[in-house]
């Protein structure tokens, strides 16, 4: 019998104390093994809330997670009245959202069961929202649970974080990720194991990258931007290029999106009758959606240019395992002579520096910083002996 | 799809499907109502998957056939309309209202992507829609608007056999109502939880109605609905989660003071007095037989003193109210005289009605009241 958890690659640890919780939660009673609050962390793309969701579907599947039923393929989709899945695109989550939500999970679970809110974002909430949210987790409805997601633990409010079971995700290896991607995906095994070895085990990215060519063609560049920063001039260039890159690969995915979202909006008002025009509070509603995109759209740029600097640094890092003669685990293996000759022409300790201060910036975007002027930073600093 | 319809059975329809539209739904469809007229009648929903509504009317069904179309705007337009026969014609992916010289055109949006609605559980009993009306009104304005303590924001509804007790409380407040209903199956008992806003909303708007029908889904049923109903329209909503905290030994049965005042001027005078400070400034009350004066704020700023009638039986007694509470009490209570009942300075008191000064107090409505602190 197929179970959603087989989705979820290289977690057989976290696996085992899921199907526990799920088989405890079938007395309705709350035990040890089934409590009302969980946070998942994990590396980004070690699929945290993925497993969240796989939970959320096994608690109110009336198979344990079967993943073919009805309810479990609402509740991936949103259709289930009994799961809700925050998935915040914006920049943060707002105490109004958080208020929003409980009033909705203030309902009894419609089909007696479990209601199951998973808040992807975890990290994202403001100071006030997470406090909005603490209350409720506080005095939960007693058949309602809280399953969020968090790069670390340190991401979530303490008060939160100490009333919730813990699940820390690992990354998961390259042969599970290559295997994932050849035996779900139909990825051509080449294809599989280059986009799994230059994702370094962030599934999404790397099933994304072996499906699309232009991004393929994009990182392609990218990985090329090292080797072009000759001189002050050179490295300002690389760095418009990073972010123009980035920025194309995120809109590529967001306009349609976003287009598509509006008009509906609009239909849903009455865009297009005759006799009279939309209705009143439409073009408030619209106003109120394209602000939502934008922050969203801001978001997926920096997460885009994330991205790229991690890409930037397996450059890095395969140079400094040349130069410590580790040659056998190169990430980017098709530039093998590229990395080689700089790794001869640079000494360590400054390939080193260099990881150091990408990680920095990655740092500085993820608090807010302007990206075009944090990647001029950058490259200057990459740019030196 | 094809039918005629006067004007007032769908303007009267779609401002009762109207009042489940959430203006930011979790899917765009949510913004629509549901047009059927695939049977003998037409049937209009609107829902925000907590509350489902559904108004059903005669009309000449000419085709028929099932669409979607923007809940809003159908609003605006048939309140729009004069009063004569209305026409809704389905023609290709456009909806036409015409009445008499009047043409709109309405887009259609996606059926398919339109939940199923839950049908209305099986009546449980029935009761005078003013009755419900009133009952329920009186015990909404206690309950809470923190949504972050959802069990607070609701009322309870406790059913045995003939009777039907509500409740609701803030904290700081809490109000019980009992009246009788005619129960469809003897020695029928059940509770529920109901969002107090929506049980009002609905309760409020079925009064056209001689009887409202209520349906609790059992206990043990795994749908947690209950339903309201009247003439031509249906509410399906979805009970809150969690457990009413207990609250009958909160009611003091015994008083050492009761006072009984006149409601209209005591209203007039709680107001005019709190105007002058912060509405949670304690207004402060001393009862003794020569009247009951009142007083809020402190020092030379704010202060208001009013002295206005009352029968007095027991020890005089100085208490502090929230003001805004007090007022919701007295203007609920719904009675010429209200009755307050104390058992100390520092202890809940209890208002109860009276239509004559003399009279008993009415012990079906309850309203007790915590006392505040302040400083002397
Ligand atoms: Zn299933």
């Amino acid at each position: 019998m197929t179970s959603v958890f087989d989705h979820l690659v290289g977690q057989e640890h976290i696996i085992e104390i899921l199907e526990g919780a799920v088989a405890a939660s079938r007395t309705g009673e709350e035990s040890q093994e089934m409590t009302h609050a969980w946070v998942f962390t994990g590396p980004p793309g070690s699929g945290r809330s993925s497993a969240a969701v796989a939970f959320a579907q096994a608690l109110i599947c009336p198979n344990n997670g079967c993943g073919t039923c009805n309810d479990c393929n609402s509740a991936k989709t949103h259709g289930h009245p009994d799961v809700e899945i925050i998935r915040t695109e914006g920049l943060s989550i707002k105490v109004e959202e958080v208020r929003e939500l409980l009033t909705r999970v203030a309902w009894a679970p419609s089909m007696g069961g479990w209601r199951v809110v998973v808040m992807e974002d975890a990290d994202r909430l403001t100071e006030s929202a997470a406090n909005a949210l603490l209350k409720a987790i506080e005095e939960p409805g007693t058949r309602t649970v809280w399953l969020l997601c968090a790069p670390t633990l340190h991401d979530v409010l303490p008060t939160i974080r100490s009333r919730c079971r813990h699940l820390q995700l690992r990354t998961p290896s390259l042969e599970a990720v290559t295997n994932v991607l050849i035996n779900r995906d139909h990825i051509a095994p080449g294809m599989a194991d280059f986009a799994a070895r230059v994702s370094q085990g962030h599934i999404g990215r790397a099933k994304y990258l072996a499906i699309n060519e232009s991004v393929r063609s994009s990182r392609k560049t990218i990985m090329q931007l090292p080797l072009q920063l000759g001189s002050l001039a050179a490295a300002f260039q690389a760095a418009q290029t990073l972010v123009d890159l980035a920025t194309a690969e995120a809109n590529a995915v967001s306009d349609e999106r976003d287009e598509k979202e509006v008009e509906k909006l609009q239909e849903a008002y009455g865009k297009g009758a005759t006799g009279r025009g939309m209705a009143t509070g439409g073009a408030k509603a619209v106003k109120e959606l394209e602000k939502e995109q934008k922050s969203r759209s801001t978001r997926m740029v920096r997460d885009s240019i994330d991205g790229a600097l991690l890409d930037i640094a397996t450059f890095y890092r395969d140079a400094m395992m040349v130069q410590s003669g580790n040659i056998d685990s190169m990430i980017n293996t098709d530039m093998r002579e590229q990395i080689e000759s700089y790794a001869a022409s640079s000494p360590s300790h400054s390939t080193i520096n260099k990881i150091n201060a990408i990680m920095e910036a990655r740092e500085n975007l993820a608090r807010n910083s302007a990206p075009l002027v944090t990647c001029e930073a950058l490259m200057c600093q990459l740019a030196r002996k | 799809m094809k039918f005629t319809v006067d004007q007032n059975s769908l303007t009267d329809g779609v401002n009762w499907v109207s009042r489940s539209l959430s203006t930011r739904p979790i899917k765009t469809e949510l913004l629509g109502i549901k047009i059927d007229a695939t049977g003998d009648e037409v049937i209009l929903s609107g829902s925000d998957l907590e509350t489902s509504s559904k108004a059903y009317f005669k009309a000449d069904i000419l085709e028929k056939g099932a669409v979607l179309v923007p809940g809003k705007l159908l609003a605006e337009i048939s309140r729009s309309l004069p009063n004569k026969p209305i026409s809704i014609t389905l023609d290709g992916t456009r909806v036409l209202v015409t009445s008499g010289s009047a043409k709109f055109t309405l887009p259609t949006l996606s059926l398919n992507e339109y939940p199923n609605l839950p049908e209305l559980p099986e009546t449980t009993g029935t009761v005078a829609s003013d009755t419900f009306a009133t009952a329920v009104a009186q015990v909404a304005i206690a309950a809470g608007r923190d949504d972050s303590l959802p069990t607070l924001t609701g009322v309870h509804v406790e059913i045995n056999e003939e009777t039907i007790t509500l409740a609701a409380t803030d904290r700081y407040r809490l109000a019980v109502r009992e009246f009788s209903w005619n129960p469809a199956t003897p020695g029928f008992s059940t509770s529920a939880l109901m969002r107090a806003r929506t049980l009002a909303d609905a309760a409020k708007s079925l009064v056209g109605s001689k009887n409202v029908s209520l349906s609790f889904a059992p206990t043990t049923s795994n749908d947690r609905l209950a339903g309201f109903s009247g003439d031509g329209k249906t509410m399906t909503s979805r009970m809150l989660d969690g457990t009413f905290p207990p609250y009958r030994h909160l009611l003091p049965t015994d008083s050492v003071t009761t006072a009984v005042v006149e409601v209209a001027p005591f209203l007039d005078s709680v107001r005019r007095v709190a105007l002058v400070t912060d509405k949670t400034v304690p207004l402060r009350l001393e009862f003794k037989d020569g009247g009951v004066s009142l007083e809020a704020g402190a020092g030379e700023e704010a202060q208001a003193t009013e002295t206005i009638d009352v029968l007095l039986n027991g020890e005089p007694i100085s208490i502090a109210f929230n003001p805004v509470f007090l007022a919701d009490g007295l203007q609920a209570v719904g009675t010429p005289f209200v009755q307050i009942s104390f058992t100390g300075s520092n202890k809940p008191a209890i208002l109860t009605g009276r239509t004559e000064p003399n009279g008993a107090s009415i012990e079906n409505y309850r309203y007790l009241l915590m006392p505040m602190r302040y400083a002397s």
